[in-house]
């Protein structure tokens, strides 16, 4: 049985949660198809997939036992492009943070390549698989209106104090809290283009929920310290690659 | 730690209490909120004018200022600078540092006095000896001594450059004119001056400085060359030696070759670069530049963490971020290393658990101890973090943050061992609680070299295996990745610092930087850099005297 993370700890229990792909993830909110695309500013709402090259099915390939056993995924079955959705996760309680996104995501989706930093987290994929998985993204607890932002560049926010609102800072403003509703409304697309209209995101989760969902450690919330058992699989790895490079053998 | 040492800059960068979670942004001003933003476009409209091309611009690309652009605490000192005045272009200080090493080779006397006692019979004595380097200090600046009619170089322009000895024989130091020599026991403390003695013998060494003005115009690999020609004319002139015949040879090949230390080694051809350019610096070797063991002998934190700060503008700002990637961001993330006083709290922290559990040096030099120190180090760091939200926007990049941890890390453990490689070992770990704890880690590099790291530090392959104080920039997975080189330096010091050791790697290296002469102080180096960023350090090898006067 895959073991996904170790620990004891709700953190932990998280971890295992995101990580297992036959774990299926709470669903927190509605947003439209178009919505995602527009959000993710690659195409318009209704646009053609842009190509790069043909439907598998009319290219000439040679006869190879990869291509066989491997399933193609719909975007490359269709010649899509390749893009991206990248997040910022603030370090005050998001539920997802960047090397949890990057497991996650590895075990969840077929197809994808998946970047780690500590201020982004970026995934990219063929456009059309990319849509489908980033809905997913958007909908379930991976994603938090104001502790998680969806940002291409100028991703800069992670580690500061939130915004008065409780909204992690983005000097691009992309994601802002509509006082009115309650709710955070995208107003920009992931690179920072004006949208003509908001996409609503719904409202921030609860600093409660946050705490209960969320995958990092924390000394103000579960330090990594007190988890025994995940800290004893950390230290046991630290030796073994040690050891394994002063004797190979 | 009860006295946290980065809270005087926290509440220097912002207005809320270092604790507080939540701040206003937007509200700022943007770039105007800076002093030397507004500097910096005032002189950019200038520069547009005058030339007719447009420069600097903070409007264009993204709104710069949103959020608090905070002020940068120089560690141990009391001076705060912006960060742009930590860069290397905007600070002479730290150029000077990088010039005084490059322009620096170490070239023993003893291989040319064999050849004239030996090969020709002739006697060397102190008076011959001062006789050369009165010679060898008129001709190393850029003089000539043997032919008429030469070309010669304007000593105002070249007031740095000059030659001096040392030695491990008092006697023969005794007898040599004071100006030329570098006096040990004057410079280092007694156990330091006479251990350091031990290893250079009655051997003469001679410290060269070439002017800063020829190894900027030219490159690092320059230096060795332009000493030796002119070491070559000095043993010609002082000993009349005809200028055809064989032992002048000899000593051309003495002090090209033989017997000369360059203060960076020749890097492979794909990185393409010649002697004392920093690609090829051992961290041994700049942990000997630096010079805070002898100044400041019972502080091992301090001692550790000047090499640091050495490294992390050297390593990072000057060869990984310009003469590797070409980039100008790099500078915001090495500083992290030597400001706020971040790296000293947490070495500090881990020196006293050190000294409360096990005393400096007397630790079990194994695992059990990189598990134990490493361990405590890092949490307390980590954790820095969380208790300090204005402490986590300070060193708001994951790369800042895993290098200043990892460094407390490996430096309380070598602390703890004595040993670098323990330390190192430690560094490794940090790494890994790091990239668990808080799910994220630096920037891509850090999934390289980290990751594979701890494999490589009790490996018995003969390259992968070196110990620290031999690694350098060029190390195998080391070559392309900020925020480590300069740490790993203070690492490499940071056994010997807790030994008390007189020297990190080369004794020779650490006595050539004990030097009064140089404009650039050693044993401050953060005092410098601070220096330099308040536009107060004076360097050398400036041209004013052959350009119109403003």
């Amino acid at each position: 049985m895959a073991q996904y993370y170790p620990g004891t700890s709700q953190v932990a229990d998280n971890r295992r949660k995101f990580l297992n792909p036959d774990k299926k993830l709470e669903k927190l909110r509605e947003i439209s198809d178009e919505d995602v695309v527009k959000v993710l500013g690659h195409r318009a709402p209704g646009e053609e997939y842009k190509s790069v090259h043909p439907p598998l099915d009319e290219m000439d390939e040679p006869d190879d036992i990869v291509r066989e056993l491997v399933e193609p995924i719909d975007g490359a079955k269709a010649g899509d492009r390749i893009r991206y959705i990248q997040f910022t996760d603030s370090m005050y309680f998001a539920p997802a943070h960047p090397f949890i996104r990057s497991r996650a995501y590895l075990n969840r989706y077929r197809g994808v390549d998946a970047g780690t930093l500590s201020g982004r987290q970026i995934v990219e994929a063929r456009e059309r698989d990319l849509e489908k998985l980033s809905k997913e993204l958007l909908e379930t607890e991976f994603f938090d209106p104001a502790r998680s932002g969806i940002r291409g560049k100028t991703v800069h926010g992670h580690s500061l104090r939130l915004d008065e609102d409780g909204m992690m800072f983005d000097m691009l403003r992309r994601q802002v809290l509509n006082k009115s509703t309650g709710k955070v409304e995208s107003v920009k697309d992931q690179i920072g283009r004006e949208l003509d209209e908001p996409v609503v995101l719904g409202e921030p989760l609860d600093e409660k929920t946050l705490r209960n969902k969320t995958t990092i450690y924390r000394v103000d919330g579960e330090a990594y310290k007190d988890d025994k058992d995940a800290v004893e699989v950390l230290h046991h790895i630290h030796v073994s690659r040690s050891q394994g490079g002063f004797c190979p053998e | 730690m009860a006295n946290k040492k980065f809270i005087k800059a926290l509440n220097k960068k912002f207005k809320e209490a270092p604790e507080d979670k939540t701040t206003t942004y937007y509200t700022y001003g943007g770039w105007t909120q800076s002093e030397r933003k507004t500097e910096f476009v005032n002189a950019g409209k200038e520069v547009a004018k005058k030339r007719g091309i447009p420069q600097y611009s903070p409007d264009v690309g993204t709104p710069l200022g949103q959020r608090a652009l905070m002020p940068y605490q120089a560690s141990s000192t009391d001076t705060y600078v912006e960060g742009d005045d930590f860069h290397f272009v905007n600070n002479a200080a730290i150029q000077q540092m990088w010039d005084d090493i490059r322009r620096t080779v170490i070239v023993g006397l003893n291989t040319a006095h064999n050849v004239i006692e030996k090969r020709l019979g002739m006697e060397v004595t102190p008076e011959t000896i001062m006789e050369y380097l009165e010679t060898v200090n008129h001709a190393m600046p850029g003089a000539a001594v043997v032919q008429e009619h030469m070309v010669e170089t304007h000593p105002s322009l070249v007031a740095d450059s000059y030659v001096k000895i040392f030695t491990g024989d008092d006697e023969l130091a005794d007898e040599i004119d004071k100006s030329f020599v570098l006096d040990i026991n004057k410079e280092f403390p007694a156990d330091q001056a006479k251990a350091l003695k031990a290893e250079v013998g009655d051997k003469v060494w001679q410290i060269v400085r070439i002017p800063t003005i020829v190894s900027r115009v030219c490159d690092g690999g320059t230096t060795s060359r332009w000493s030796a020609m002119q070491i070559g004319m000095s043993m010609i002139s002082a000993y009349n030696q005809c200028a055809g015949e064989g032992a002048t040879g000899d000593f051309a090949y003495a002090s090209k070759h033989a017997e000369v230390i360059h203060m960076g080694s020749y890097l492979p051809v794909r990185r393409a670069r010649a002697e004392n350019e920093p690609g090829g610096v051992a961290f041994g070797f700049l942990a000997d530049m630096s010079q805070a063991t002898r100044t400041d002998p019972d502080d091992p934190v301090k001692s550790s963490l000047e090499v640091v700060a050495m490294g992390a503008a050297l390593y990072d700002q000057i060869w990984l971020g310009s003469y590797m990637s070409g980039g100008v961001g790099f500078t915001q993330y090495a500083t992290a290393a030597y400001t706020d006083n971040v790296l000293d709290d947490f070495s500090y922290y881990g020196k006293e658990y050190v000294e409360d559990k096990f005393g400096l040096c007397k630790a079990p030099n194994n695992m059990d101890t990189v598990l134990d120190v490493g361990s405590e180090v890092a949490f307390y760091g980590l954790e820095q973090y969380e208790e300090y939200p204005a402490l986590l926007e300070t060193q708001f990049g994951g790369s800042q943050r895993a290098s200043v941890v990892s460094a407390a890390a490996g430096i309380a453990t070598a602390f703890a061992t004595g040993n670098a490689q323990t330390g190192l070992s430690a560094w490794y770990l940090a790494m890994y609680l790091h990239k668990e704890q808080h799910a994220r880690l630096g920037f891509y590099g850090y999934d390289l070299q980290d990751q594979c790291g701890a494999s490589n530090v009790f490996s018995i392959r003969a390259d992968e295996g070196l110990p620290l104080e031999m690694r350098g920039p060029n190390y195998p997975n080391y070559a392309m990745n900020v925020g480590h080189q300069g740490e790993y330096a203070g690492i490499a010091q940071s056994a010997h610092s807790a030994r008390g050791d007189a020297f990190a790697f080369n004794p020779l290296v650490k006595i050539s930087f004990a030097d009064k002469n140089l404009s650039f102080d050693f044993s401050k180096v953060r005092a410098e850099f601070a220096k330099g960023a308040l536009r107060e350090f004076q360097p050398d090898g400036e041209r004013s005297l052959i350009i119109p006067a403003k």
